[in-house]
């Protein structure tokens, strides 16, 4: 079934002059076509002399390396370098060129004509929601998350199948970094490149990886698994150190509440007399019941709102909201905020106006064990 | 108001300099073109020396060991070894007043290079550009600023040199200064003395202006 790798290490090792320890000792490593792998580790793993293996940057000292079937090492570096976009935590624009001329380099390079360059330059643009008024300025006058998108622009300019990230998002503050994240993922899920991505911060790895190789000091290699995989089975102690103690709960943010099964949860109509309330809330152990009319969430009350009364519905006493209803493809881990963070502790789940069920600490409990 | 100097003639004899305006406009363009010539030689020679120096680390130290040498010999001690040679003449005018920029102009574009971070060859170098590639197109720009500035403090010493050419049968303003001293005419010493002075002045702010118009990305900031 798997088709032939895009990128291929096999049995890798650097040895840096002047120094007697491998920085990657025998690694091997295959990555699918369309598919985004992330190396992490902490600093001296290697993962950053591992991607600048892959476009030549550093040369191997054994070992082989083919990228779309080609064997590096017989290609002229250029060559190989300017089919495979790269991308660096400084960014590296260069700051004497427009930010058009930035983009345009490797189509530059190529000998593209100029209404093709321009045309492309614009299509990236768009591509990476950089307004075109922009172009024409040069990067010292762009913000940061600015200049990592054009980054991003000019690697993917030639439109190659592989595209080398080194700490992408690492020169970026917080809030900026998260959306620069969001943003490649939703790229990527169009563009479907072969992604080779190096971070020290498992998170991210997480977040954008589809297989994450975890890296050891010099370069050994710890685990190759999907994000989940690896968070629910690390194979051995360095990993689950590295993976953090809320390895659990960094699992559930990769697990969308659509695949769990939902409870009714203790409903009742608006108009439910207080006797069908109080069975119904000691069906479930709670003090209170959610309101649901016509398949629609109306809101929750309290037991003790009603308990005075024969009419649910009497004025006053409306259903109040829940903080946080969820969709069925917001993550566990989200799940697991309403959960902590509500009244009821129960995260409502609704898709549009349609009442699904709700999940209980002890579902999300179950997923985390299993 | 006539001011005496001790010779007992005009501080200024305003009558020479108004009727001398020709003479001071051929002086300007000998000036120049003293100037122009050794600036022009000295920044291939430069370049040439500073590209071997890049490429091959280890000349570094000789060539500005031996460019710093010919800087430090006076202007007439080298007169004296050329003119055997060469004579009265343009080419030892031009092979001294070049020895002397040698030394400032190398070393502004070998540490301007050397600033360009190395971020952004190793960027050049991942998009793909040979070395070549990256030195004309991303180094050598990105060093214009610190080369220019080698080229305006190298034009200013060289326009006050050029007046010491005079000795060789060259000279632009020097020929003033020089006539002025011998006849004790305050006057021609003190136009020459001025000219030089201006005409350093205005080069400079020239070539700032220069620089300014080549490198507009490096005073062009963000905005906001």
């Amino acid at each position: 079934m798997p088709a032939d790798p895009m990128i291929l290490l096999s049995d890798l090792s650097k040895v840096f002059q002047g120094t007697t320890t491998p920085a990657v000792d025998g690694l091997s490593l295959s990555v699918r076509e369309g598919e985004t792998v992330v190396l992490v580790g902490p600093s001296g793993c290697g993962k950053t002399t591992t991607l600048k293996m892959i476009n030549r940057l550093i040369e191997p000292t054994s070992g082989s390396i083919t990228v779309a079937g080609n064997e590096v090492t017989q290609m002229e570096p250029y060559e190989l370098r300017r089919g495979i976009g790269y991308v660096i935590q400084q960014i590296g624009l260069f700051p004497h060129r427009s930010i058009r001329d930035n983009i345009a380099t490797v189509p530059s390079l190529l000998g593209w004509g100029k209404s093709t360059i321009s045309a492309r330059v614009d299509e990236l643009a768009d591509m990476v929601d950089i307004d075109p008024d922009m172009l024409d300025r040069y990067p010292a006058e762009l913000s940061g998350g600015q200049r990592q998108r054009v980054g991003v622009a000019r690697a993917l300019a030639a439109d190659p199948p592989v595209l080398l990230m080194d700490e992408p998002f690492g020169a970026v503050d917080p809030i900026v970094r998260a959306r620069l994240q969001q943003e490649l993922k939703d790229l990527q899920a169009r563009l479907n490149k072969t992604i080779v991505l190096v971070t020290h911060d498992i998170d991210e790895a997480i977040l954008l990886g589809d297989r994450i190789a975890i890296l050891n000091v010099g370069g050994i290699l710890e685990q190759y698994e999907t994000p989940e995989e690896t968070l629910r089975d690390p194979a051995n102690p360095f990993v689950a150190g590295f993976l953090g103690s809320d390895r659990g709960i960094k699992r559930l943010s990769l697990i969308p509440i659509s695949t769990t099964d939902l409870v009714p949860g203790p409903v009742v109509a608006p108009d439910a007399p207080i006797h069908e309330v109080r069975t119904v809330a000691l069906e479930y152990g709670v003090d209170w019941v959610a309101v649901v009319e016509d398949e629609a969430l109306l809101g929750w009350k309290a037991v003790a709102d009603v308990s005075d009364s024969g009419d649910a519905a009497r004025p006053g006493f409306e259903p109040r909201p829940f903080a946080t209803t969820l969709s069925p493809s917001d993550s566990l881990k989200e799940a697991l905020d309403a959960v902590v963070t509500s009244h009821t502790s129960v995260a409502a789940v609704v898709d549009g106006d349609r009442y699904l069920g709700m999940l209980t600490m002890d579902a999300i409990s179950k997923e985390i064990i299993q | 108001m006539t001011v005496v100097a001790q010779s007992g003639q005009p501080f200024i004899d305003w009558e020479w300099v108004l009727t001398h305006g020709d003479d001071m406009w051929e002086a300007t363009l000998e000036h120049a073109t003293l100037t122009a010539i050794a600036l022009g030689v000295g920044l291939v020679l430069s370049m040439i020396l500073a590209l071997v120096a890049l490429q091959w680390r280890r000349t570094y130290s000789p060539i500005t060991w031996f460019t710093g040498i010919l800087y430090t010999i006076p202007s007439l001690a080298l007169f004296t070894f050329l003119v055997p040679v060469f004579g009265l003449s343009l080419t030892t005018a031009e092979i001294a007043l070049v020895s002397y920029t040698l030394l400032i102009l190398i070393r502004n574009i070998v540490a301007g290079v050397d600033a360009v971070p190395d971020h952004l060859t190793e960027a050049s170098r991942g998009m793909g550009m040979t070395n070549r590639q990256t030195f004309v197109s991303v180094q050598l720009p990105l060093a214009l600023p610190a080369i220019i500035a080698g080229i305006r403090i190298a034009a200013v010493t060289t326009i006050g040199l050029v007046t010491v050419t005079v000795l060789v049968g060259q000279g632009g303003y020097g020929v003033f200064i020089l006539r002025g001293i011998r006849r004790q005419f305050l006057t021609e010493a003190l136009v020459g003395t001025v000219l030089s002075v201006l005409l350093a002045v205005v080069v400079d702010a020239a070539l700032l202006g220069v620089e300014r118009w080549a490198t507009p990305w490096a005073t062009r900031k963000a905005s906001s």
